[in-house]
């Protein structure tokens, strides 16, 4: 078997020595999603990126429908990876769906990990009776299909340009979506995995220091939703950011870090 | 449009278009044929077209300030989320996202967005500038085109799963086999919570009888789900195979109709059961139920609404009717390849069972090595019972584990009141016919067993199957064969009960033989006891021994006598001889004859006119066999001594330790026609000391040694032995000559002359 690094394109940084952070991607694109945030942690953390696989640059041939048919699948990786990197007390940093899957990782093996930041975790987006995950399944129908438009343009468009500009590949790269561009059968089944799942009663257990990030107005994870975590986990933190959206780290890199930072001081 | 050739445009077509082109950059920004508008990084609206506003039926005043990513459908926020957001961050821009937006009266324009993110000179985002293209006609032929390259593609889907059911059904050799192949893959395929093969055992005497359902295979589904499954489908069965896929939907009707299975399905988030019926040729074998559910196996939650109907598309209900009769025909052709297997066993068994039996010493030994070799071969019980004279008796019962014989030796040991209703071997016997219960449940099961530990006992044995067969000739009932097959072997097949049947039979003959000839020996045993003469009188002057030992081997008694009488004036009369034939007739010949010769003897014949005279009233004395005889007359006080033969062995005599036969002149046999002329008679002196022995040919007769070599060591036996005391020489003989194993019996008179 190839070695984990390579499987999941692990990208390490920082003090090797430090405290380990582990930066996982959520849904839709890859790790250069921490681009902005994590140096900021390479002066005194060892920091660890990767993409999950089916995303960004890790191996598609490792890709397994039935391993990742379910966030497990992912949260055996994170384990592997800490392992095979011999990493201990480790700062997982998960974002969106990977929020959860830390969670799952840090029940498959907690003598490994010493803190988790949640950034815009959601247990279940499906609303059911009382509880507001902020979708209908009309909704996930509705985006499962926003995929299929998207892959779809994307196949007949890519060629044109990567052939029209042949000197200039570094052109071609920027301008073909890349980051976010994966398998459109694996995309698919990540959207599902990652929306059709429930794992609200996964919250319950966690007893190493906790921080759900939540950002204002985000229409992927509500405010009702990182309430919701926060109280299931005895002890979390809860940082309601002024950042709107889903994406802080992108969108309000400075803040994130700040909070995390915050996080880490305690 | 400038070159030299083309044509001109004259007067007011060319200022019109001039002040065209001179492009009012506010009207071009407006009425562009594409929606154009400016957000911050957050997304708020901070200038926006006309045209925009147009597409999406709302006022400039409304779209300032609104977030861009609120215009647009669920689908299409996530969307703009997880993809665009990011990639604009990390590329600047993005070129032909698909993207739905929703107009203010609810529908949808789709379109295709591009945009670029201005940055500051820090490269902190400022502004997103985005135009945005109706494309409408454009997706709906893509999603056609998607539709058209999904349904090739599930297709395609489904031909690889036939293939693949086909492949690994190739390789199935059980039904279970069969079974594992056909739930795991329509499963897959369904993505169903659980499936299971139910099958019905056919073979049913009774048409009119509901089918017998057995689950040969579940997954997914909950003992409870199963049980109610079973209940609610038996009387519909027949119905339910007849209808081809069908699907039952957990609705109001099926909780009024079968209120327990609806529950069941609701415990277990069920709500639909898939029926698929699984068939060869017009035979119908039993049906694939394939429960789904919201969320899929893997735990995640369904698109479907919870309690919305589904409807089967064709496609499927093709796919499951494809993979019922692709069950089908492998389940025949196991079957097929199980039976041939089995009737080889079977065939097997019985050739085993015959030579067994022909080799059978004795009753009790042979039904105790028949059950060990049944439970070896075609069942993992085996109890027979015979009917004796005393009532049932249970020689033997037999589990094919060691482990597990405690439990049968238990049920040996229970003694069956003989009305004891349901159970199998006593209705067998009863009724004289063979009692099938191919498979049994709980209530059959209290039916057939006695309260306590007879049931506690037979439900440990865990069986599912019984059969019991009769065993009687003319009538007679002779015992029970009785075979149970438990829950890991398949029950008995009409093949089974059939060969079951002819090993009862076989095991009728051997059971009779033995009874006739146990009988037969006890009577003529008894008839030869009361026959033989008492021990004999206490004559003066002579010490006198008998013996008689019976044959080891056959199965009759013989029809060898001795006797000795006293008559008047102090003689004494002697006689040994040997009736042709070893059976009852033998025996009572003997006793006749005895009978007869005695009456003569009351006149004091010399022995060679009792011969005369024996032979000329044969016929009239009724003698049916011939015999051979010795007799002889003695004078105790002067040692005379008379001898006469009808075709017996000379007898010994034994002097002073040297034996010799004596040479007594044979006539013919008793019964054969008379040779001419008196017979001859031995006369001479038996002097005191001497031994006389008179014996019947069994003592030296035997298989391994011609009689003459008999005849030598008799007196070479005799020689070394002889002594004033007869009986020793008698055990002395017997001891030596007859060994362990005699053809025949051994008639032996000895007397010494004091």
């Amino acid at each position: 078997m190839a070695s984990v690094s390579v499987r999941n394109r692990v990208n390490q940084s920082g003090v090797l020595s430090g405290r380990p952070m582990l930066f996982a991607h959520g849904f839709g694109c890859d790790q250069t999603m921490w681009r902005l945030v994590a140096p900021e942690f390479e002066a005194d953390h060892r920091v660890v990126l990767f993409d999950h696989v089916g995303s960004g640059q890790s191996d598609l041939s490792a890709y397994d429908f039935q391993k990742y048919a379910s966030l497990s699948g992912y949260a055996s990786d994170i384990v592997e990876i800490c392992e095979e990197l011999g990493l201990r007390d480790v700062v997982l940093v998960g974002h969106s769906v990977s929020a959860m899957i830390g969670v799952l990782a840090y029940h498959r093996a907690p003598e490994l990990f010493g803190a988790l930041v949640m950034v815009g975790p959601n247990p279940r987006y499906v609303d059911d009776g009382d509880y507001v995950g902020g979708f209908s399944r009309t909704d996930i129908a509705g985006l499962l299909d926003a995929l299929d438009a998207n892959h779809l343009g994307w196949s007949t468009q890519m060629a044109p340009v990567i052939m029209g500009n042949p000197d200039h590949p570094e052109l071609a790269e920027e301008l073909t979506n890349s980051f976010c561009r994966t398998r459109p059968d694996i995309a698919q089944q990540f959207a599902r995995v990652t929306f059709l799942s429930d794992n609200r009663a996964d919250l319950d257990g966690i007893d190493i220091p906790t921080l759900v990030l939540q950002c204002s107005m985000d229409a992927i994870a509500p405010d009702s939703v990182g309430e919701f975590v926060h109280r299931r986990i005895p002890g979390s933190v809860l940082v309601q950011m002024a950042a709107t959206g889903h994406v802080p780290q992108l969108s309000a890199p400075e803040e994130t870090k700040a909070a995390i930072r915050a996080f880490l001081a305690r | 449009m400038t070159g030299p050739h083309s044509d001109e445009p004259g007067g007011e077509v060319a200022e019109h278009l001039g002040r065209l082109l001179e492009d009012d950059p506010a009207d071009l920004y407006e009425n562009a044929p594409m929606g154009y508008l400016s957000t911050l990084p957050d997304g708020r609206i901070v200038k926006v077209n006309r045209t925009f506003c147009a597409w999406t039926g709302r006022l400039p005043a409304d779209l300032l300030d609104t977030r861009f990513q609120d215009l647009l459908t669920a689908g299409g926020r996530v969307f703009h989320e997880t993809h665009m957001v990011p990639l604009l961050r990390m590329q600047g821009a993005v070129r032909e996202i698909a993207i739905d937006l929703q107009r203010i009266d609810g529908s949808v324009l789709p379109c295709l967005l591009n945009a670029v993110e201005l940055r500051d000179d820090t490269g902190r985002p400022v502004l997103v500038r985005a135009t945005l293209f109706e494309a409408t006609a454009r997706r709906r032929y893509e999603r056609e085109l998607l539709a058209a390259q999904r349904l090739a593609e599930e297709s395609e889907a489904r031909s690889r799963t036939v293939q693949k059911v086909v492949f690994d059904l190739a390789a199935a050799t059980s039904e279970e086999d069969v079974a594992v192949v056909i739930v795991q893959r329509s499963r897959e395929v369904m993505k169903a919570r659980g499936a299971a093969l139910v099958l019905v055992d056919g073979e049913a005497d009774d048409p009119q009888a509901l089918p017998v359902l057995r689950p040969v295979r579940s997954e997914g589904l909950s003992r409870e789900l199963l049980r109610r499954l079973r209940g609610a489908a038996g009387s519909r069965l027949a119905l339910e195979l007849a209808q081809g896929v069908r699907s039952i939907l957990l609705d109001a009707r099926l909780r009024g109709d079968q209120p327990e299975l609806a529950a069941a399905m609701g415990e277990a988030g069920i709500d639909e059961l898939v029926v698929v019926p699984v068939s060869a040729d017009s035979k119908r074998l039993g049906v694939l139920v394939l429960a789904l559910g919201d969320g899929s196996p893997e735990g995640l939650i369904s698109l479907h609404e919870p309690g919305a109907r589904r409807v089967m598309p064709p496609s499927e209900v093709d796919l499951l009717y494809t993979l019922g009769r692709q069950a089908g025909q492998a389940l025949e052709r196991v079957r097929l390849h199980e039976e041939m297997v089995r009737a080889g066993e079977r065939s097997t068994f019985l050739l085993e069972a015959a030579r067994l039996m022909a080799g059978a010493a004795d009753v009790e030994e042979t039904v105790e090595r028949l059950a060990e070799l049944a439970v070896s071969r075609l069942a993992d019980v085996c109890i027979i019972d015979l009917v004796t004279e005393h009532g049932m008796h249970r020689p033997a019962a037999r589990h094919r584990d060691p482990g597990r014989q405690h439990l049968v030796d238990r049920l040996r040991a229970y003694r069956l009141p003989v009305q004891a209703g349901g159970h199998p071997g006593l209705l067998a016997l009863r009724e004289g016919r063979t009692q099938w219960v191919r498979e049994f449940d709980e209530q059959r099961l209290t039916a057939m067993t006695l309260e306590g530990i007879h049931r506690e006992t037979v439900r440990k044995l865990c069986l599912r199957s019984v059969v019991s067969v009769p065993m009687a000739i003319e009538g007679r009932r002779l015992g029970v064969l009785s075979f149970g097959a438990d829950k890991h072997r398949q029950p008995f097949s009409a093949a089974d009960v059939e060969m079951a049947e002819q090993l009862a039979l076989q095991l009728s003959q051997v059971v009779d033989k033995a009874q006739r000839f146990e009988f037969e020996e006890r009577t003529s045993h008894t008839l030869q006891d009361s026959l033989l003469p008492p021990a004999p009188p206490h004559l003066p002057g002579l010490r006198t021994a008998v013996r008689y030992v019976a044959a080891t081997q056959g199965v009759d008694v013989g029809g060898d006598f001795y006797d000795v009488v006293r008559l008047e004036h102090g003689l004494v009369g002697l006689s040994v001889g040997d009736v042709v034939g070893h059976d009852i007739t033998a025996a009572a010949i003997m006793g006749q004859l005895r009978s007869v010769y005695r009456s003569q003897m009351v006149d004091q014949l010399t022995p060679g006119v009792l011969i005369d005279r024996l032979q000329g009233g044969w016929e009239l004395f009724g003698l049916q066999r011939m015999a051979t005889a010795l007799f002889g007359l003695l004078d105790p006080a002067s040692g005379e001594l008379r001898l006469a033969s009808a075709g017996h062995l000379p007898p010994v005599l034994c002097v002073g330790g040297t034996a010799e036969f004596l040479p007594v002149r044979p006539t013919r046999m008793l019964g054969a026609p008379p040779a001419e002329g008196p017979t001859a008679e031995w006369v001479g002196v038996l002097p005191v000391g001497a031994t006389l022995l008179l014996f019947t040919d069994g003592l030296v007769e035997s298989r391994e040694a011609d009689i003459d070599a008999g005849l030598d060591r008799l007196l070479e036996v005799v020689g070394r032995s002889c002594s004033s005391d007869p009986d020793e020489l008698c055990d002395r003989l017997l001891g030596e000559l007859a060994g362990e194993h005699r053809a025949d019996d051994i008639a032996l008179l000895a007397l010494t002359r004091v």
